[in-house]
């Protein structure tokens, strides 16, 4: 009895197996979404650092930053070149020139502006759930950026501003001999200081901020999450005792959408944000909350022209989920559970076909959005050096020039990035002002024969350095120490092995690179930079003396020095754009033509593929989310999900089919046997 | 191609190591042991001792460098630089990226090969002949296995014989520092050496020797222990002869063939190690195991790049298996409790 019992529990088994296995038969990840919502998937693949607005500055933080605080201004969503425009300022700030360089920026906020719901406000007023923003919320956040404490890597722009470095080095000096001050919520220490001089809130709604000196990029940075108001009962509240979150995880702004959920190494979740001023006053018509007219050819030809003024955000949520791995990524994306993917470089060359979509793509309803990144990547040469750089004088300046002359950049693209990005001729990309599409640098085309004639020129036929009777040799340093990373390093050493160069190749860890940065101990590397805001003085203070490496131990890692360059500089940096401020960029690139302290590579150029459900996609190049502009079929996508991911149910029916076929016999056996 | 200080010591290292192998080609003939054991050995692993003798034969002819008779027109070779006979053999192969063995077009982009179906292996992604690579490649592998012996031996030699033959404090110390080093996981211990010390060759051996010395260093205690304790060590002993004689000319001769077979079983598992190293980045320029690390996006593209790490794999299949075999038969024939299959 005990033995049929058995097996009739073995045989129950079995069912329950084959059960679970036509049950489970959905790959959906997100079973407990309704379909009908306007729900953004989206994907990331580190977990944010910090979403404190004072000190995130990657993209991944940006993301979720971007979304949860709103700024004073705005870009243009369909502009290019980028636009600046009001956000929840009502109007571009007035700018007041109060004589020897100094200048003052009025911002005026809007009125009626709320923050998103949360429990902090309680510490203001007991019950309240929300207060009105106010421009003292914005006076708080700068003087945060200028706390050491909190250590924002924005310090250099702002301190433009008059008095901000002083009231930092106040705040630190007085924490230093005040035990009970330091002790005290952060917005009483910076009252008690006094604030910043030149940073003034003549009423609730405007702003005053004297600059000490002329620096019209500022108003980008209030574009910026980093001059985003901050409420003060935030950053009082969560401090992370008694189980409330650190305010760097709980991010509190005045944006469209609020973090309703949040697992940094697993997903989280925006909702729309009740309270922004787009959703409570459509009436208001204001700029950054309504969907603006189109702005080319493109925008009308993409449908993204009868979205004109319709009110901001189309979407109800944004789900984002980690995802460590780029292979599965782009696979879940095929399958229609993300919105929008990069494209890996795996598939890319069965994903697009001579810049245009495979016809598998097109037919599943895919967009390819293409877009170049407003950055530059270029090979740098160390000024301090004896043999590259100044001290070499005319000599050093042909070398440079014949390294410049010898790589191809189109085919280095073509080999490592399949054919991905933009040339560079100068250190400007697409999109910023003083970058023309017609300029060629003569020392930045491919002209191997020029470059051996500068050779002889510079002292070093066919490469033979005189002092040894051997090939001159110099070194490259590189943090990238993969196989992969030193065969695109390799590929420059190659070209310049024609020119009889040895070039030997000085593979270090980023700690130790840093250090031989620190030391002046390198001759060549390879850099890249990623713009802050679109404006020339944005790339070319990488170039300007006072932000030398070895002099000041700036990110000018090449030493390069030039006083004409210099005074170009100081110059162009106080100018408005227009005429005269095109004539300063070319001069600037003359010089830089010639004396070559970079070879500029190429501008990335970035490929998205969108799915066809999703409409208004304008990637902006910053690291700007717009998931407010963002719409979506969600009908649509509910039925090619379901067409795509039709379950095939074979292989399985045939495993199970095969384990029963092997089983029985053996339980057959056993019963009998037991019997 | 190598640099000029470096090519002068490659080739005078070159010169002294065959010229080591042929007086130890004379020792083993002259010895009637040694001699029966290579007879028995060759008998018994004729095919493996070729394949490690053409390893063998490509290391050297990689390692001999010389200066000038280069054509004027070669392209991407240095002024005045040392070429070894397979850089010569392979000069001026190069072409743009990647193509497909025997090919005569590229493999993405179908542009023509400047040498047309000359690339029995293929090319990697910056033009270069795999074949020529798997060839440069065999040169590391056995400076790696070779060098790192040649250090880590010695080392475990001069410990493990002073700890078993005179035993007391010294063999305290010495086993204290084997447990030390045992307790460190050795690949955290290999990349750390290897941080300190900064990537290239010699480093990469000197860390590989570092972890790996202690085993043989507690076998050669072991059995200079019971060696001491023998009858004709005692009375070496009593006769009055020195404590360094004794170990020269008693102690050190009767572990001659562990030495042998140590050798060349820890040979495999250093080229093996090296290729983890690679795999992790520290590793040696030129070795095998780069190849196979460079592979890992070739084997996630589409259409996939399968020859650079099929012949980077063979290469080390070949030469590991081959090394095996023969330390293998080493074993059986020096090691009589090991005997096994001796008619």
């Amino acid at each position: 009895m005990i033995e049929k019992r058995r097996g009739r529990f073995v045989l129950s088994r079995l069912a329950l197996v084959l059960g679970l296995l036509c049950s489970a038969c959905s790959n959906d990840p997100y079973p407990s979404a309704s379909s009908g919502e306007k729900i953004l998937y989206s994907s990331f693949t580190e977990a944010p650092r910090t979403l404190d607005p004072a000190t995130a500055y990657t993209t991944v933080s940006h993301s979720v930053t971007g979304a949860v605080y709103d700024t004073l201004l705005k870009y243009h969503f369909l502009k290019r070149p980028l636009e600046l425009m009001p956000g929840l300022a009502g109007a571009l700030p007035a700018v007041e020139d109060l004589g020897e360089g100094r200048s003052r920026y009025r911002f005026v906020l809007r009125e009626g502006l709320l923050f998103a719901n949360d429990d902090c406000f309680e510490l203001g007023e007991p019950g309240a759930r929300t207060r009105e923003v106010v421009m003292g919320d914005v006076a708080f956040q700068l003087m945060r950026l200028a706390d050491p404490k909190v250590g924002s890597p924005v310090l250099e722009p702002f301190s433009n501003i008059d008095g901000f470095q002083e009231f930092g080095a106040a705040l630190a000096e007085r924490r230093e001999s005040d035990e009970a001050f330091a002790a005290r919520p952060v917005h009483e220490q910076y009252a008690e200081i006094g604030g910043i001089r030149g940073i003034a809130t003549p009423t609730p709604y405007t702003l005053e901020i004297t600059l000490h000196r002329p620096y019209p990029q500022i108003k980008y940075w209030f574009a910026m999450e980093f001059s985003t108001p901050v409420p003060w009962e935030a950053v009082a509240y969560y401090d992370g005792q008694d189980g409330r979150p650190r305010f760097d995880d709980h991010p509190v702004g005045a944006g469209p959408f609020y973090l309703a959920e949040y697992d940094k190494h697993a997903r989280y979740v925006l909702e729309k944000n009740p309270n922004w001023y787009g959703v409570r006053n459509p009436e208001w018509r204001a700029p950054a909350a309504v969907f603006p007219s189109p702005a080319d050819e493109d925008d009308v030809a993409s449908g993204r022209a009868e979205y004109a003024g319709r009110s901001l955000p189309l979407i109800d949520r944004v789900i984002v989920v980690r995802e460590k791995e780029s292979i599965p990524r782009f696979n879940k994306f095929l399958q229609g559970y993300y919105d929008a993917s990069g494209i890996i470089k795996e598939s890319f060359d069965s994903v697009v076909i001579e810049g245009g979509l495979s016809d598998e793509m097109r037919e599943m309803g895919m967009r390819l959005g293409k877009s170049v990144s407003p950055d530059v990547f270029y090979i740098g040469f160390n000024f301090d050096d004896a043999v590259l750089g100044r001290d070499g004088g005319d000599r050093s300046r042909k070398l440079r020039q014949a390294m410049s002359l010898a790589l191809d950049v189109p085919e280095f693209l073509r080999i490592f990035n399949n054919g991905r990005g933009v040339v560079a001729q100068s250190p400007l990309p697409p999109g910023i002002y003083g970058y023309e599409p017609d300029y060629a640098n003569p020392n930045r085309r491919v002209d191997v024969a020029r470059a051996k004639e500068l050779m002889v020129e510079a002292g070093y036929p066919d490469g033979v350095d005189p002092d040894t009777g051997e090939a001159l040799k110099l070194g490259f340093d590189t943090a990238n120490t993969s196989t992969a990373g030193l065969n695109q390093v390799r590929f420059f050493t190659n070209a310049w092995r024609e020119l009889g160069i040895d070039v030997e190749i000085r593979p270090t860890n980023y700690n130790q690179f840093q250090e031989k940065l620190r030391r002046g101990d390198y001759q060549i590397f390879q850099f890249g930079w990623v713009a802050d805001y679109p404006d020339p003085e944005n790339f070319f203070f990488l170039l300007w003396s006072k932000m030398g490496k070895s002099a000041a131990g700036g990110p000018n890692a090449t030493n390069f020095m030039d006083d004409r360059f210099d005074e170009l500089f100081v110059s162009m940096k106080a100018r408005e754009n227009g005429p005269e401020r095109i004539a300063e960029i070319r001069e600037m690139l003359s010089i830089l033509e010639r004396e070559r302290p970079w070879i500029e590579l190429f501008h990335r150029e970035d490929y998205s593929l969108y799915q066809g459900w999703v409409k208004n996609v304008k990637p902006m190049g910053l690291s700007i989310p717009t998931y407010q502009y963002r719409d979506l079929d969600p009908a649509e996508r509910a039925a090619l999900r379901a067409a795509w991911n039709e379950p095939v149910l074979w292989p399985a029916y045939s495993l199970v089919f095969l384990a029963v076929l092997v089983v029985l016999p053996g339980i057959r056996t056993y019963l009998k046997e037991r019997q | 191609m190598m640099g000029v200080d470096a090519y002068i010591w490659s080739n005078l290292m070159t010169v002294l190591l065959i010229a080591g192998a042929v007086y130890a080609a004379r020792v083993v003939r002259a010895q009637r042991l040694w001699r029966e054991a290579a007879g028995e050995l060759w008998r018994r692993r004729r095919f493996a001792i070729v394949v490690v003798g053409i390893y063998l034969g490509i290391g050297v002819a990689d390692s001999i460098a010389w200066v000038g008779g280069v054509p004027e027109d070669a392209v991407g070779v240095l002024p005045n630089a040392p070429l070894s006979l397979i850089d010569r053999l392979f000069l001026d192969t190069r072409e743009a990226s990647y193509s497909a063995p025997l090919a005569s077009v590229e493999f993405y982009g179908g542009k023509a090969l400047r040498h047309p179906g000359s690339h029995l292996l293929g090319t990697d992604i910056l033009g270069r002949d795999v074949l020529y690579m798997v060839f440069k490649g065999a040169r590391v592998a056995l400076l790696i296995g070779g060098l790192t012996s040649l250090i880590a031996i010695p080392l475990a030699l001069l410990f493990g014989v002073s700890a078993g033959y005179f035993g007391g404090r010294i063999d305290d110390a010495v086993f204290f520092i084997i447990s030390t080093l045992a307790a460190i996981p050795g690949l955290l211990l290999l990349i750390a050496l290897i941080m300190v010390m900064g990537r290239g060759t010699v480093s990469v051996c000197i860390a590989l020797a570092v972890t790996g010395w202690v085993g043989f260093c507690r076998l050669s205690r072991a059995e200079t222990l019971k060696l001491r304790e023998l009858d004709y060590i005692q009375a070496a002993r009593a006769l009055g002869v020195s404590e360094a004689r004794i170990i020269l000319r008693h102690i050190l001769p009767n572990l001659a063939h562990l030495i042998v077979i140590t050798f060349v079983l820890t040979f495999s598992g250093l080229v093996l190690s090296e290729a983890t190293l690679s795999w992790l980045g520290i590793g040696v320029d030129g070795s095998w195991g780069q190849m196979i690390d460079g592979a890992r996006d070739e084997l996630s593209r589409s259409p996939i790049v399968w020859w650079n790490i099929g012949a980077a794999g063979a290469a080390l299949f070949g030469l590991i298996l081959a090394v095996n075999a023969v330390g293998d038969a080493i074993r059986d024939v020096l090691d009589p409790r090991t005997l096994r299959g001796s008619e």
